[in-house]
């Protein structure tokens, strides 16, 4: 039986419920006008946006685990963005196969990254850099710079299945962050990441099949960066080559503040999702505070450096 | 016993977790006599250096030197103390030169910047000393093992240091390199510096050594000077009972092989191999370091891929393309740098025991349940000491870990087990174990090639034993004719047997 103090997705929700709490108690209006953070309309505003990151952090933490990094998903989710905003408003294609190119641009280019750390043995920081700046580099080529609008061919906002669009991003997060949670847990595959991330001479000798195992997390890793970029054009309503631009380092962040060790082997898919709502409070409610814009990317980097020593502290106390 | 001087140790314990590493060890070391430190995987011995070299510190207890309290909070007080460490694993900056290594944290400088001169007279001064025929300029990774291991007596030495701590220093050492520590150790003790010596190898210890501590499980058994006691006394004494005879066996009737290699070569490692092991048997592959031994095996199990030859198992060929393949094939191999090769410490021991066996049977999902059955299983038949099969495997001692990496190899029950120096650094205890654990195997009708650089070992366990010498085979020898001078003469000299 595990103790519920050895669960580590535990203290990411407690960080996250006192976050929650303390904007809640700093925000408190004066008098009897309603609370600016703490009301439902705003809660599915930060999920909406926290999931755009939350999918493509899913992935991320899979890469992390496996002992690699993907410095990609930002660009990846501007080039199928702007792949599926193409073909859906110039190249006249329906919604569904437009989106589903998109995703297929994911694919590819993480099939490129795994060629590159399986077969060429590049370290996966630099091939994912150049991957980065190839996917990002055609995105800037397909637009010319120019912005596709999606929502004005989109008459009446997206409603697929009847949904509302706001609930679009949450849904597909949930849906993703439960499958892939359960194939890391309680599958093979699952297994065989942490042991390559853990150490991949043991998993090596052990008979995984290790450039398998690497090749899957990143096209993984592009496929869910790809489909957070469709759903980001979705959203928005409009596609352009500079979408995204440095996402990767929150969505990194989200993974590591969620528990994942960048020396591999550790870190869990819910903790990378509570870890991107951990962010995405603190992009709503920071703006919100009177004099804190110029502080904000500065209490970000600070949040992540005091979660991940606490961590560490906590870590060292149980074991 | 004179009670202020020398080195004391008082009463010292320390636990990790629930385990009890030290229970009230108290005994002195005298001040410049050689003294031997002795015992068991997990009998304490590691604990006791790592807190006399200031890395761990004791719950109760203290250690005294010439009547004065030591308090040991870093690595670097215990060194600023005079304690110099020699590690078993080597600590070497590979991408310094010797220079730097032996001065690396402890630079000279004047004004922050480094006095490369000084420190390269004074390190070739050390060199001379210690009759060490290199250049300070050489760069560190072009040194042999023996030379890297000797750069760290000379690292600790170049500190004035009064004390000098040796864990397992001739672990990867041939018997010659070994000669050479010796005489450089005997020219320190000459000179006054106080040695204490950890080593599994009985023989060295008597050579070396003036007293013997004996620890197992965590406690002082007794401390004793070399003159009066045997080494089947020690061994005794560490093991906390007598060891049973050896077994003979009988060869089996019908040899049929499991293991056949044909004409094997990958250049520059080895060429033109053949060998069988049969069903049921034990080889030896002898060969001194550099022989081409680990490649060999290697190879076999599909790390590398051969230049030339065939390799079948139990009649049918195969090609060893990866490990993976090799071990849907039924073949294993144990490495010989278990930690680094075998363990998973992000996952716990349950994982580490099963995988293996899982990955080969390719199911798709983790079945929680069976697994803890299996594991529960191998923990009992192989006397792991652990807490339980969910703990992480770096809660456990150094020889309950090389037992879960040997155990989750063969808990997949393969036709051919390659096992690549079985017993390194491992203490007698757990060496007679796996001793019997090979040939149990054996007895299953596994056919077992083990490469082992350890002479008593490869007699005592093989059936036949093959040596090799710079990437070819120098011969065969039969087991019951096999002597130690047969098989050493094969293997330094030309010829054919």
């Amino acid at each position: 039986m595990k103790k519920l103090w050895h669960i580590r997705e535990l203290s990411t929700v407690v960080i996250l419920l006192l976050e929650i709490l303390f904007f809640t108690w700093w925000l408190w209006p004066d008098g009897s006008r309603p609370h600016p953070f703490f009301n439902a309309g705003n809660f599915l505003l930060i999920l909406k946006y926290s999931s755009i990151y939350g999918i493509a952090a899913v992935g991320a933490a899979i890469v992390i685990i496996s002992g690699g990094i993907d410095l990609a998903p930002g660009a990846v989710m501007a080039l199928a963005g702007v792949v599926a905003a193409q073909l859906f408003v110039v190249g006249g294609w329906p919604l569904g196969p437009a989106m589903a190119a998109g995703v297929l641009v994911g694919a590819a280019s993480g099939l490129l990254t795994s060629v590159l750390v399986v077969l060429v043995r590049l370290p996966p920081f630099i091939a994912t850099l150049g991957v980065m700046g190839i996917t990002r580099g055609l995105a800037f080529i397909i637009t010319e710079g120019q912005y596709f609008d999606v929502s004005s061919r989109l008459l009446g906002g997206w409603r697929p299945f009847g949904l509302p669009a706001d609930w679009v991003a949450p849904i597909i997060l949930i849906v993703l962050a439960v499958i892939f949670q359960i194939l890391m847990t309680a599958f093979q595959w699952g297994r065989s990441v942490f042991a390559v991330g853990g150490n991949e001479t043991a998993a090596l000798f052990s008979g995984i099949a290790v450039p398998r195992v690497k090749t899957s997390v990143y096209v993984i890793s592009g496929v869910l960066a790809a489909v957070s970029g469709v759903v980001l054009v979705l959203v928005q309503g409009q596609g352009k080559a500079d979408l995204a631009t440095g996402y990767e380092l929150d969505i990194i962040a989200s993974s590591v503040v969620g528990g994942a060790s960048l020396a591999g082997g550790r870190g869990s898919v819910v903790g990378a999702v509570l870890g991107t709502l951990i962010f995405g409070v603190l992009r709503n409610a920071l703006p919100q505070i009177p004099g804190a814009t110029f502080y904000d990317r500065l209490i970000v980097g600070l949040v992540v450096i005091v979660i991940v020593v606490v961590d560490q502290l906590l870590l060292k106390k149980r074991g | 016993m004179p009670s202020t001087a020398g080195l004391q140790f008082r009463n010292v314990s320390r636990a990790f977790g629930a385990v009890r590493a030290l229970r009230g060890v108290s005994f002195d070391v005298v001040e410049g006599e050689a003294h031997g430190l002795m015992g068991e995987n997990g009998a304490g011995k590691s604990t006791l250096l790592k807190i006399l070299a200031g890395i761990v510190q004791p719950d109760e207890g203290d250690i005294h030197w010439r009547g004065e309290r030591l308090q040991l909070g870093s690595p670097r007080e215990a060194l600023e103390r005079g304690i110099g460490m020699v590690y078993q694993e080597m600590l070497c900056f590979e991408n310094l030169t010797v220079a730097g290594n032996i001065f690396a944290g402890r630079e000279i400088t004047r004004g922050g910047r480094l006095r490369h001169a000084e420190m390269r007279e004074r390190t070739r001064a050390l060199l001379d000393e210690l009759h060490l025929p290199i250049s300070p300029d050489a760069p560190a990774e072009s040194l042999s093992t023996a030379y890297r291991q000797l750069l760290q007596v000379a690292r600790a030495l170049a500190f004035d240091c009064r004390i000098l701590v040796l864990d397992e220093p001739t672990t990867s050492l041939t018997d010659a390199e070994t000669d050479h520590l010796f005489a450089v150790l005997e020219r320190l003790k000459a000179r006054g510096t106080t040695l204490v010596y950890v080593s599994h190898r009985l023989p060295e210890v008597f050579r070396l050594c003036d007293r013997i501590t004996v620890l197992r499980d965590g406690a002082h058994v007794e401390t004793c000077s070399r003159r009066d006691v045997t080494p089947d006394h020690i061994v005794r004494s560490m093991v906390g009972r007598d060891l049973p005879p050896r077994e003979a066996r009988a060869a089996a009737r019908d040899p049929r092989p499991a293991l056949a290699v044909d004409g094997l070569g990958r250049r520059p490692c080895f060429t033109n191999i053949s060998l069988t092991v049969n069903e049921g048997e034990i080889v030896a592959l002898f060969g001194l370091v550099g022989s081409g031994r680990s490649e060999l095996l290697e190879t076999i199990f599909g790390l590398y891929r051969p230049e030339a030859g065939r390799i079948r198992v139990g009649g049918q060929e195969i090609a060893p393309v990866s490990p993976r393949a090799a071990v849907a094939a039924g073949i294993t191999l144990v490495p010989e740098e278990r930690q680094r090769q075998g363990l998973f410490f992000n996952l716990s021991v349950r994982h580490n025991l099963v995988l293996p066996d899982r990955t080969v049977r390719g199911g798709l999902l983790v079945r929680t349940a069976s697994e803890r059955r299996d594991a529960q299983a191998l923990v009992e038949k192989w006397r792991i000491k652990t807490a339980g099969v969910e703990v992480p495997p770096d809660s456990l001692s150094g020889g309950n870990q090389q037992k879960i990496v040997v155990a989750k190899w063969l808990a997949t029950a393969p036709k051919v087990i390659l096992l690549d120096e079985p017993t390194k650094g491992v203490d007698v205890g757990a060496k007679f174990e796996i001793h019997e654990i090979i040939r149990r195997e054996a007895a299953r009708g596994a056919g077992c090639l083990v490469a082992s650089s350890d002479l008593p070992e490869v007699l005592a366990l093989a059936d036949r034993i093959i040596v090799m010498r710079e990437g070819a085979i120098q011969g065969q020898i039969g087991g019951a004719d096999a002597t130690e001078e047969a098989v050493m003469h094969l293997a330094t000299h030309e010829g054919v047997a």
